[in-house]
């Protein structure tokens, strides 16, 4: 027999053509037999001859790996992967030499990638044999042990990325094999793709030094907390597209910058970012961006760090300002009541319509979280204090505290002047009626008012003066130039800031400083401790009959030098010419009065319409019209300075009268609703007729911080039934489940077992009991002989109510067995209710569906306290998927059953498939934050009743939605579905254990 | 009120949030009735308090035979001491107690007056100044917890609400040795918290609580700190509700 010598290198032909044939003759049978037909034979043998012309050992190597190979290779491939190796053989022995390894390593390789991915690694070999021979042998020896470290799905990219690398530079080539699938796997799998995709993008827009960047960029990833790798990925990705090192530099930053903003205020840095790609030399600037070595990115940093969104510290504000005013206060952002059009304006601040406050979306006034937030806290503390100290409890004609009323002398004057006065007004509205100039009085008196507030809120609150003096400070500065307004606008504008306590920033004509001096020193009145709001509408009426005396004439027109009053030393004295001139107003033209604005915390101060809005409510019980006619309402809101109206209806900004009345009476009505409606739990049109009974829930919204009252119907009815055969199977095929269920759950029984002491008759003898015992029968006076105990059951005391979900969406059939998730929960469903009978507990089964918020359906199967029957059975038969998942109102509706319930332990187990969804479920059917939101909050109030929630999500496709949202309720995914039946009964022993 | 029921015989009961006062309410009134109307200081203690528990049975009130050298001998209980001597039985949280002991007092409660022992064969009518109150906290609203309506309807009931401010902001100030303006704070500091009550606090700060506030203040701790230790915390254990009560705090009190 011919020597296994070394082959093919040493240009024995003869000894060549012997090796040869004698390895045709070794594998042939075995190649025959997994190749099968003779014409597949016939093309093996022809290759291999083939070969044998190029190199008569590279021939070898093919014919020795073609068993083992043909394992794998299906013979349309073996074509491909011949030529693979050809294209190896180049000129000299060290080409011939690398396709025989390659040959040798084939089995290895294609048992990991399919024939089409080697492309990629003969490319590599292919490029690598004349620069660096060596490393291209090492490429083929190693690329098997690298590939099975990868993923299957991971394995083609990888040697993609590596030929890529190879191209760029091939010094890396050898590294990026060693390292990248450690660099990979270091991360979870589904991030690989990604991660290779930005490795290709790298490459391909770096060059050289790519490795190192994707080296860099891939452990940075794997440090980032492993909820935020997806989201900072996704960016990276998306930043890659254009520029890949700007991308590395912002996985490297990412953890550090989310550590200290919100994701929120993450992506708007973020953004900025990816903006300044497209300005000139963006390149380089996104990436000292993403860097943090650029200004701009670290003064936005700054800045948003420091910012503070309402969105965080919304629900502490409302407690806040619950506590503070003791009425129910909604805190709301400041566009959610510039949406609802009624009657406010854009105009920036805090208001407050007289039941909600609302404020900025968010706060950055000064750098710094704390000095934000503590804007945010004297903003909520004035409006609130608006709503403590009765803003907007004004009456016509009752005495303030420090002045006497005028208006009913005034009214008598201004009837005396025949101006029309219809009757019903709202008593702010009836002031206002007084005056000539309502946008001037209404002006003053927002000043009055707001200085009014703002001393009793510090005289109060304490806590808040300095932070109050350091926004008023802030707000003083930021003041429209007092000197460019006309004359009696400059006078309000001034008294503005003496209100904000800034007097030395007045400017003022000096000729005319005693009527600011007296003006000013009215207005402290209403700073005195006790002042109320009809101090401060006496104060208004005064100053208002001083402004009106002054003409609006220009600054100019109005006198020379303007100075800070009383302060003789820094004005100039008026010339002389021009104080004649003032004395002769009707000379010059008067521009009309236009307010300057109000300080940001104090904002838009509307209270007739607040009140106007009140009484609205108020009578809007029972049919709203006839009590405020629309005629009245129109007469009422025409003369209404504070509203913003516009003439056209394509007028975006304002609403036209005719809209506002619309919304102000639905905002009525509204309001109305939520008085009658407490806890949100109403019962409308009950009648039962149809067998439904209808309840009316409020919906959580979180980007109001706040519910929405009375927003879902929930119709409840008896759930269908159908034959009682489900019921019955599903006791058959799992019948081994639910003997061993059932005998784990009597096994549950000692834990809750309770002693019962005072038996005349039981398992164990009371010592305390038989002493007593004892004693008295010594006495004589010895009773019944009751020193027993017993062990009984009777303390275990748990209802459990489990809510199944059967939107559309449980209708997918997955699973090995092709079963409906609906069924899956059906079939969990009668285990539950096998296992529970065992143990005892009361337990109720509800399902529910619907389709919009009007229509939340949900079918009762059991009910807490309903015994087992035929019925209850047959009723889990007739479950079937209908329409969407309103979790909210469900969830709610089933609670309150359960707290109406009488346990010591109260249970509230959801199976959902995990996407809450419906078609107004948010801002549209896309928007999950919403529905998921809602869907945590009914579970946050079932706490807080003491109720445990629970929540399975049957789920095998990541539609996982409210795993995220659930950090603080009990929650478990079951990605087996067919385990649940196993699973659900294992996680009720667990929970009802606790 | 009481001192009518009193004279009348009629059994009260006190219902009312935790740390109202109802306890000390009844203290004072075995005093004031001490004073006033009875004569009985030779009779010894005029007030008798039972806290109850779960576990309180009808011989813990009423009384047991002990064994002692092979005889045995008789103890009254708290209960039968208080209907011999004839004084006030005051019964803290009844609700907590066996229902069973629950109906013992009821013959006591009703026009009776008598006092069955058991043990003894004994039936004891209660003496002159005898007079079952009952303190009784609606907050824990559980089915489970309340009293049964055949022992309500035997009490007339005195409801006991927190004090209006300027009567709190006194309390506070006599009861802790703070500064009136301190007092005043603490008391304007209670009325916003219980504005808080539905939202998730299952009680308002009782008045107990802003007198240790008021201690802890009167002995140098910084108000904003002893206000966190003494309301915040000590009140719930809800991470929003405690950062909103805060807030609060930090409103009334200057740093």
């Amino acid at each position: 027999m011919a020597p296994q010598g070394p082959r093919g290198l040493d240009a024995d032909i003869g000894g060549l053509t012997f090796a040869l044939s004698d390895a045709f003759a070794r594998v042939a049978p075995a190649v025959s037999t997994s190749l099968g037909d003779p014409a597949s034979i016939r093309r093996w043998t022809d290759l291999a001859l083939g070969l044998a012309e190029r190199s008569p050992g590279v021939a070898i190597a093919f014919i020795e790996a073609s068993p083992a190979v043909l394992e794998d290779l299906p013979v349309a491939g073996l074509e491909r992967w011949v030529n693979q190796g050809r294209s190896l053989i180049g000129g000299g022995w060290r080409s011939a030499r690398l396709a025989m390894s390659y040959f040798d390593n084939g089995a290895a390789l294609l048992g990991l990638v399919p024939v089409t991915a080697l492309d990629h690694l003969v490319a590599v070999v292919g490029l690598l044999s004349e620069t660096a021979p060596e490393i291209a042998a090492g490429c083929i020896r190693e690329a098997p042990a690298a590939l099975a470290d990868l993923n299957p799905g991971d394995r083609e990219p990888f040697l993609r990325l590596l030929e890529s690398v190879t191209r760029g530079s091939w010094a890396d080539t050898d590294r990026c094999l060693e390292r990248t699938p450690a660099l990979l796997g270091a991360v979870e799998p589904a991030f690989r793709p990604g991660l290779l995709e930005l490795a290709s993008s790298l490459v391909e827009q770096v060059g050289p030094g790519a490795f190192r960047l994707f080296t860099e960029a891939a452990e940075a990833l794997a440090a980032i907390a492993a909820g935020d790798r997806g989201d900072v990925l996704g960016s990276a990705r998306r930043l890659g597209a254009s520029d890949a090192e700007a991308a590395v530099e912002y996985i490297k930053s990412a953890q550090s910058v989310r550590s200290r903003l919100s994701s929120e205020q993450e992506r708007h840095w973020f953004e900025a970012g990816l903006g300044v790609l497209d300005e000139p030399d963006g390149s380089a600037r996104a990436v000292s961006w993403f860097r943090l070595e650029s200004v701009g990115s670290l003064e936005m940093l700054a800045s948003l760090a420091g910012r503070v969104e309402l969105h965080d510290v919304g629900s502490v504000l409302r407690l806040y300002a619950e506590a503070l005013s003791g009425t129910q206060v909604l805190v709301q952002p400041r566009d959610v009541l510039v949406r609802r059009r009624i009657g406010w304006g854009s105009e920036g601040g805090s208001t407050t319509d007289g039941v909600s406050i609302f404020l900025p979306s968010a706060v950055d006034t000064f750098g710094e979280h704390q000095a934000n937030f503590s804007v945010y806290k004297v903003h909520t503390t004035h409006q609130a204090a608006r709503l403590e100290f009765g803003s907007f409890r004004f009456e016509f004609d009752a005495d303030g505290e420090f002045l006497a009323s005028t208006s009913v002398r005034r009214e008598a004057d201004v009837d005396n002047g025949r101006r029309s006065v219809s009757p019903g007004r709202p008593p702010m509205r009836r002031y206002f009626d007084l005056f000539e100039d309502r946008l001037l009085i209404s002006e003053l008196f927002a000043v009055v008012e707001g200085t009014r507030i703002d001393a009793r809120a510090s005289g109060e609150y304490p806590g808040i003066r300095n932070a109050l003096r350091r926004l008023q400070d802030h707000e003083a500065g930021a003041r429209p130039d007092v000197e460019a307004m006309p004359l009696r606008q400059a006078f309000v504008e001034n008294l503005q800031r003496a209100s904000l306590g800034r007097r030395d920033l007045m400017r003022w004509p000096a000729d005319k400083a005693d009527q600011l001096a007296s003006a000013v020193t009215t207005l402290q009145i209403v700073e005195r401790r006790g002042a109320t709001v009809q101090d401060s509408a006496e104060v208004a009426a005064i100053l208002y009959d001083a402004a009106a005396s002054l003409p609006n004439v220009p600054p100019r027109e109005s006198g020379g030098g303007w100075s800070v009053p009383g302060d003789d030393t820094g004005g100039t004295h008026p010339p002389p010419g021009a104080t004649s001139a003032k004395r002769h107003p009707g000379a010059s033209v008067e521009v009309p009065f236009e307010p300057p604005p109000q300080p940001g915390h104090r904002g838009e101060f509307k209270p007739e319409l607040v009140q106007l809005l009140a009484t609205m409510a108020d009578q809007g019980e029972d049919a709203f019209g006839r009590c405020l006619a629309r005629q009245d309402l129109e007469e009422l809101l025409a003369g209404c300075r504070e509203l913003a109206v516009s003439d056209n209806a394509d007028g975006d900004e304002e609403p036209t009268l005719d809209e506002l009345l619309d919304n102000l009476q639905s905002e009525a009505s509204e309001r109305a609703a939520a008085d009658t409606d407490e806890e949100g739990t109403r019962e409308s049109n009950g009648d039962g007729s149809d067998g439904i009974e209808w309840y009316r829930y409020d919906e959580w919204d979180y980007r109001a911080h706040d519910y929405r009252p009375a927003w879902c119907a929930l119709g409840e009815q008896r759930a269908q039934q159908g034959g009682l055969d489900f019921y019955d199977d599903t006791l058959r095929r799992h019948h081994g489940l639910v003997v061993e269920t059932r005998r784990q759950f009597e096994r549950m029984r000692p834990e809750s077992f309770r002693r019962i002491r005072r038996l005349e008759d039981g398992h164990e003898i009371d010592l305390d009991e038989a002493i007593q015992f004892h004693a008295d029968k010594l006495a004589g006076a010895g009773p019944l002989a009751r020193f027993y105990s017993r062990r009984n059951k009777i303390d275990r005391n748990v209802a459990v109510a489990l809510l199944l979900d059967m939107s559309a969406s449980t209708g997918e059939v997955i699973g090995e067995h092709n079963k409906r998730i609906i069924d899956v929960e059906k079939e969990s469903a009668v285990l539950m209710i096998e296992a529970l009978e065992a143990i005892g507990d009361a337990y109720g089964i509800y399902c529910f569906s619907g389709e919009g918020r009007e229509n939340v359906e949900l079918s009762v199967v059991k009910e807490l306290d309903e015994s087992l029957d035929d019925r209850v059975r047959m009723r889990i038969d007739a479950i079937e998927p209908v329409q969407a998942t309103r979790m909210g109102p469900a969830i709610r509706h089933v609670v309150a059953k359960l707290d109406a319930h009488d346990a010591k332990v109260k249970i509230f187990i959801l199976v959902s498939d995990g996407r809450p969804e419906d078609e107004d479920y948010g801002r549209d059917r896309d928007e999950r934050e919403y529905a998921v939101h809602d869907t945590r909050r009914a579970l946050i109030e079932a706490k807080r009743l003491r109720i445990e929630p629970f929540l399975i999500t049957v789920d095998s496709e990541g539609h996982d939605y409210l795993g995220q949202m659930c950090d603080d309720i009990g929650y478990e995914v079951v990605t087996d579905i067919e385990a649940l039946p196993r699973r659900l009964p294992r996680l009720y022993r667990y929970v009802a254990s606790e | 009120m009481f001192e009518t029921a009193y004279e009348q015989k009629v059994p009260v009961v006190l219902k009312g949030p935790t740390g109202c006062g109802k306890t000390r309410f009844v203290e004072y009134m075995s005093w004031h009735l001490h004073r006033h109307i009875g004569n009985r200081e030779e009779e010894g203690v005029p007030l008798i308090t039972v806290a109850c528990h779960e576990d309180l049975t009808a011989s813990d009130l009423v009384g047991r035979y002990l064994l002692e050298d092979d005889q045995t001998r008789w103890i009254d209980g708290p209960l039968t001491r208080a209907v011999k001597f004839g004084a006030l039985c005051y019964l803290d949280e009844v609700v907590e107690a066996r229902k069973d002991t629950t109906v013992l007092i009821h013959p006591l409660a009703d026009y009776r007056r008598l006092l069955p022992v058991e043990k003894r064969g004994e039936l004891l009518e209660a003496a002159d100044g005898f007079l079952l109150v009952l303190s009784y906290n609606p907050g824990y609203q559980s089915a489970l917890k309340d009293l049964k309506h055949s022992t309500r309807q035997r009490f007339i009931a005195i409801e006991f609400g927190y004090p209006e401010r300027d009567q709190e902001t006194e309390i506070i100030t006599k009861e802790s040795g703070c500064a009136a303006d301190t007092a005043a704070a603490l008391a304007k500091l209670g009325d916003k918290v219980r504005n808080l009550r539905e939202h998730g606090l299952e009680e308002g700060v009782s008045t107990r609580l802003l007198v240790y506030a008021g201690k802890l203040i009167a002995r140098d701790i910084p108000p904003r700190r002893a206000c966190e230790t003494a309301v915040v915390w000590a009140l719930t254990d809800d991470l929003e509700v405690q950062r909103s009560i805060e807030e609060v705090v930090t409103s009334i009190f200057e740093d």
